[in-house]
């Protein structure tokens, strides 16, 4: 069968959406994440350099062991209880957004990364991006070319910025 | 009940059967887009992983968003009836689906729509939902009302009523619309239009079920949602 076209969210996601607590990756089932609590943020910007208010995102990332908390990872038995791994937030009137999370551990065969993604109003189609801690010899980051591996990496504060078109313009993948 | 065959094999869909990126008459499409072509990866683990059991993480909202009695919301009552599939026609049980659309007369709950149409302090607007164990999930609620796009040049949205929905895997998450059949602005609408291939168009499209007796005592429309991803066999892995 052939998968549902996609379309934009628009501009009416209901607010009860935005659950309390759907940015906060630390907690889960009464329990405390393992690892490094840390704070991800950043702005995101359109091509005019407009900051994007109620913007949604996605994250998704591996626990501090590098485990996700999914059957198909092979080691998803030794998953962290406390760490469910996904959580969700608007951007406010700056365009920033901001997850408290934990940092993850490397998966087998990766550098630790967190994936994102976007959707608003005008993007007809999910954005899907992925954010590293730093540069390393990672499939996805030798992925994109190389001028441009920079742009995934997080500043030192854990500031993740996203550019959706033109100057600075944060890749996305074809997924 | 959560039904998860694993691992889930995600390949490429034919992309004329997904929206354009940029679309004509739809402005913040050209500002939002990425210019740069877009990165090619092969799927890794944290890409064919992702959320389960978000019902853990968020609040569910029953499915009978039109009121009842003296709180009834205005419109034509409706009762949806929606199946999500995977791609081998597997039902996705045990996800969650979040639903939201305009009242009757085509205004939405939500601070951001000024529109002149009357809210409707009856209609909830909005659901989320688990998919039972054949993938099915149902909605009580009014059809949705058409409603001109500002800047008002023409476009109207049809009736349409938004999806939301996880999947197995985070490759599998989609955002997606349905619309009514036989709506005259279906013809024109610049997101329906923005899929280039009729068929994959049509299937955006409920199919009105003849009139018969409905619990909800309600016009019936079903709807099929197919999620990216099959069970995976071993030789493809």
């Amino acid at each position: 069968m052939i998968p549902t076209g996609e379309a934009t969210i628009g501009p009416f996601f209901p607010p009860r959406y935005m659950d309390e607590g759907a940015n906060d990756l630390t907690m889960f089932d009464g329990r405390k994440a393992k690892g490094e609590a840390i704070e991800i943020h950043g702005r995101v910007l359109q091509e005019d350099g407009a900051a994007l208010e109620n913007l949604v995102v996605e994250v998704w990332q591996a626990d501090a062991g590098g485990i996700f908390r999914h059957p198909a990872d092979p080691r998803h038995a030794q998953a962290d209880p406390g760490f469910f791994g996904w959580g969700r937030a608007a951007t406010d009137q700056q365009g920033i957004y901001r997850f408290k999370t934990v940092r993850p551990g490397a998966p087998e065969g990766r550098q630790p990364h967190i994936n994102f993604m976007l959707m608003f109003s005008g993007l007809m189609r999910i954005l899907k991006t992925t954010m590293f801690f730093e540069d390393g010899n990672d499939p996805v980051l030798l992925a994109v070319p190389h001028s441009r591996r920079s742009l995934l990496i997080a500043k030192g504060n854990y500031e993740f910025n996203i550019r959706l078109r033109g100057e600075g313009e944060t890749p996305f993948f074809d997924d | 009940m959560l039904s998860i065959p694993m691992p889930t094999l995600i390949q490429p869909r034919d992309e004329r059967t997904q929206p354009a990126r940029i679309v004509p008459g739809y402005p913040q499409t050209r500002w939002r887009n990425p210019r740069q072509p877009l990165v090619r990866r092969q799927p890794t683990l944290a890409e064919l992983t992702g959320p389960l059991e978000v019902a853990r993480r968020v609040m569910l909202r029953g499915g009978d968003i039109a009121g009842h009695g003296e709180r009834q919301a205005i419109g034509q009552l409706i009762h949806l009836k929606l199946r999500v599939l995977d791609e081998d026609g597997a039902p996705v049980g045990g996800t969650v689906v979040e639903m939201w659309q305009a009242n009757g007369a085509g205004r939405y709950l939500h601070p951001g729509d000024d529109d002149h149409a009357p809210s409707d302090p009856n209609f909830h607007g909005a659901a989320r939902l688990v998919t039972d164990e054949s993938g099915s999930f149902e909605l009580r609620t009014v059809k949705p009302g058409a409603y001109p796009v500002p800047p008002r040049d023409g476009w109207w949205r049809p009736p349409h009523v938004h999806f939301s929905l996880f999947g197995r895997v985070w490759l599998s998450r989609l955002v997606t619309q349905m619309y009514f059949p036989g709506e005259p602005l279906n013809g024109q609408d610049r997101i329906l239009n923005a899929v280039p291939d009729a068929a994959a168009r049509d299937s955006l499209i409920a199919r009105h079920v003849p009139p018969t007796r409905d619990p909800y005592n309600a016009l019936v429309y079903e709807h099929q949602i197919v999620l990216r991803g099959r069970a995976a066999t071993p030789e493809q892995l």
